[in-house]
């Protein structure tokens, strides 16, 4: 082999200009960059740029009426959060929120999501898009509308419950009651979660339930044990999507209580607060610190929850 | 890869990764949200945040050197209060059209923000070292946002020898606002409060008609604060008919209310104006205080709402009965104690006709005193102007437009200019009959300390008594109490 190898003629070089000549899986990467390239220049113009301006932001006393004496005042402004007994009910009232919400919205868009993808269900495409609806109407209108239906002195529902001879609650100035009143406003545009829910039980291979049939199994026993772990990736995606835009809920507070959080701050949610002390009064280095808060509490609850999702949710496709 | 190919496959990615990238940072009405949650609404609601899709109504180029007509330019910033509507546009733009082609001095150039983001707006622009000159029409609240801001104007009034002698002197005086009683603004427009009440529901009650002049009695008894209280309560009804004054009155389901201090923002100061003028902050500017007024007001307020349900409370203000949230529109509130300008909105929108027909009378007295708060609407400069004097003459001109009192529906603070404003409302209002001398003598009776006035770290300020304005109206509270924890908590705001 050696005598083969060295009976070759060496290869001339060339005359003319030398080129560097890359490697393919680096040309290959190259132009993967090249394509994600848009969406990295965006990335770090309209999201990285602002949040890291928001950091140091955060670590001055940045007043847009006093914009000309900044100062860094280090982490001043995160200890004054600790101490801010405002930061502390806006992080509570938003828990005691997203305990009520997120779970009813959970059950709620599951629960429609079976029903509407019954088998048996006559005029299935009409009654999903009239549940899928209410996403179309603006929010702040949706939300006066639901102000007028839960009205304590002429609000319908409390007018249906009334029927009952029970009294109706005062939904939006009791801060027990006013929970389970954003929770109900909230139920009403559940449409997406449902089409991604629907979409998941779509893809549950309908063999397991006719062999779970032949063994015996019922309904319940069907949807703990094959619809719920198969659909478990499509309802960790809703938990995940959930839970992000409970602690980011803004708009319907603000129309409802004018930005005042009321009653008595118990919608007094982090980003209004966030909100209030940033474009309200002004103090945009201590308004970019409780954003900032707002980050870790979601970053943290997102790791929890996949962290949970480890052992709790099946991917047919394996972990890799 | 092909040779041969390669070189205009490389081009047309490159042409299209550009045009996405172009078309990228051409400008996002959207905010990022964090992560994935953009593309996916919640239960919840919307992600971002319902940010007004207006900005700037009509921006105009912001000219650099010297205006179309040669002169040096002075731009009016207008959102702050009332002309940033549309329909007040054009008004606004042939004012300062008429003003540039009169003289080559000056170039007066308009920008205009929806009132929604007008403060963040000049907030913004004052950051980045390019404020405007004019701002205006603005009132005393706008006017506090921006206090460190604001010009003095009594060295530009006595320079130039602007005659003040055509309005009231407390309308000159109110103006004296600013750090150290500058002079913040020329008075322009003022909007007056009394009360407006219905005369179907007085004629119901078997009732005679308010006062029209400051000491006149009512049932030959004072028109004070007790006979409103007094005749609130008859001119309340639950919905058997029944008044507050009577034994089966039924507090639970009233359908009529007697009075209230209408679109007073929740704010308790507004409100208790009518037991005199006051201020939350000490002389020296720094101390909050609970002056007599706000706890005798707050509480006839309280045991208006609680005790005698002559007021409403915020649930019922907010029901169809009385609105929403137009309780005097209604039909349903005997009285409304508010601003002139609420001649705005007494009507219902076409093609709805008002059901019932309304006089003016004059605020009630308090231990022998009227007050009657006062809004007021002016122009100002801002310190950073480069021009001063030019801008000040502009502002002059502003000031002095009949055209602009009549585009804001304004009470003109000029007496001269008075009875063409009665005139524009009395063709509103064509089965109305408005006293004017109502309006006319509460300008004599105005609140200085202004209900509206300074406060420090005004905002944060202003949330706190907002917060007890709305805590009051939604359950009972123990008022004295209340306003001792509102002190403290004013307190620490001011020391912030």
């Amino acid at each position: 082999m050696t005598e083969s190898t060295k009976a070759l003629p060496a290869t001339p070089s060339r005359p003319g200009p030398s080129r560097f000549v890359l490697r393919p899986s680096v040309r290959e990467a190259i132009w993967g960059y090249v394509f994600v390239g848009p969406w990295l220049i965006g990335l770090l113009l309209f999201t990285a740029g602002p949040m890291i301006a928001s950091f140091l932001m955060s670590l001055t006393d940045f007043d847009l009426l006093h914009a000309d004496s900044v100062r860094f005042v280090g982490l001043d402004n995160y200890i004054q959060m600790a101490n801010d007994p405002l930061v502390a009910t806006s992080v509570i009232a938003t828990f005691k929120f997203a305990l009520i919400t997120v779970p009813l919205t959970m059950l709620a868009s599951l629960g429609f999501a079976l029903l509407l993808n019954n088998r048996h269900l006559v005029g299935k495409g009409a009654l999903r898009a009239l549940v899928y609806m209410p996403i179309m109407i603006p929010l702040v209108a949706g939300t006066l509308v639901w102000s007028g239906f839960l009205n304590s002195q002429t609000g319908w529902l409390n007018d249906i419950i009334g029927a009952f001879g029970v009294e109706g609650p005062d939904w939006f100035n009791s801060e027990v009651w006013i929970y389970p009143a954003l929770s109900l406003i909230g139920l009403w545009a559940i449409g997406n979660f449902m089409l991604i829910n629907i979409a998941g039980l779509q893809a549950v291979p309908t063999e397991l339930y006719e062999a779970a049939r032949i063994d015996g199994a019922g309904a319940w026993t069907s949807l703990r044990r094959i619809t719920i772990p198969l659909m478990s990736p499509i309802l960790l995606y809703n938990l995940v999507i959930c839970l992000i835009a409970t602690f980011q809920y803004f708009t319907q507070v603000y129309t409802l209580t004018n930005g005042h959080g009321d009653p008595n701050n118990a919608t007094l949610f982090i980003n209004l607060e966030l909100f209030r002390e940033a474009f309200v009064f002004s103090k945009m280095g201590y308004g970019s610190a409780i954003a900032w808060l707002l980050f870790a509490i979601v970053l943290a609850l997102t790791l929890l929850l996949f962290a949970f999702a480890r052992k709790r949710v099946y991917y047919a496709g394996g972990d890799q | 890869m092909n040779r041969s190919r390669s070189g205009p496959h490389v081009w047309m990615v490159l042409a299209a990764v550009v045009a996405i990238v172009v078309a990228a940072c051409g400008g996002t009405t959207t905010s990022p949200s964090t992560g994935t949650a953009a593309s996916a609404p919640a239960s919840a609601g919307a992600v971002a945040t319902a940010a007004p899709s207006l900005v700037a109504v009509t921006p105009k180029p912001i000219a650099a050197g010297p205006g179309p007509n040669g002169g040096k330019v002075v731009r009016w910033f207008i959102g702050l209060g009332t002309g940033g509507k549309p329909e007040q546009l054009a008004a606004e733009f042939k004012v300062a059209d008429d003003f540039n082609a009169s003289q080559k001095e000056i170039y007066l150039s308009v920008e205009v923000y929806d009132n929604r983001v007008a403060a963040n707006q000049l907030q913004i622009e004052i950051a980045a070292g390019n404020p405007p000159d004019i701002i205006g029409p603005v009132g005393v609240e706008g006017l506090n946002i921006f206090r460190n801001q604001v010009l003095d104007l009594t060295e530009l009034v006595a320079s130039s020898k602007y005659d003040l002698s055509k309005v009231d002197p407390k309308l000159v005086e109110f103006w004296k606002m600013g750090e150290g009683s500058a002079m913040i603004g020329l008075p322009f427009a003022t909007y007056p409060s009394f009360l407006y009440y219905n005369k179907k529901l007085f004629d119901e009650a078997k009732l005679p008609y308010p006062p029209t002049k400051v000491g006149e009695l009512y049932q030959g008894k004072p028109w004070d604060v007790a006979a409103i209280r007094e005749i609130g309560k008859k001119l309340t009804v639950d919905s058997k008919g029944n008044d507050a004054t009577n034994a089966n009155f039924d507090a639970a389901n009233i359908v009529q209310w007697g009075f209230d201090s209408q679109w007073a923002d929740n704010n308790p100061v507004a409100e208790s104006t009518l037991f005199g003028a006051f201020s939350v902050v000490g002389a020296d500017g720094e101390t909050a205080q609970i002056p007599d007024p706000l706890k005798v007001g707050l509480q006839w307020y309280s045991d208006g709402v609680w005790k005698d349900h002559f007021i409403p409370t915020y649930a019922q203000i907010r029901s169809n009965l009385l609105g929403p949230d137009n309780e005097f529109q209604s039909g349903n509130l005997a009285m409304a104690e508010t601003h002139s300008w609420y001649m705005c909105c007494i009507n219902p929108a076409a093609p709805a006709k008002p059901s019932f027909t309304w006089g003016v009378a004059v605020a009630p007295a308090y231990n022998n005193t009227t007050t009657a708060k006062l809004h007021a609407d002016t122009f100002s400069l801002l310190k950073s102007s480069k021009n001063p004097n030019e801008a000040f003459k502009a502002l002059t001109v502003l000031v002095e437009s009949g055209a602009l009192l009549a585009n804001y529906g304004a009470f003109p603070a000029d007496k001269t200019k008075q009875q063409a404003f009665f005139e524009t409302v009395n063709k509103q209002y064509p089965n109305v009959t408005i006293d004017w001398s109502v309006p006319q003598a509460m300008l004599s009776y105005v609140d200085i300390p202004n209900h509206q006035s300074y406060m420090p770290n005004y905002a944060k300020a202003k949330a706190a008594l907002q917060a007890l304005g709305n805590g009051y109206r939604t359950k009972e509270l123990d008022i004295a109490a209340e306003l001792e924890k509102l002190k403290t908590t004013l307190q620490g705001i001011f020391d912030e």
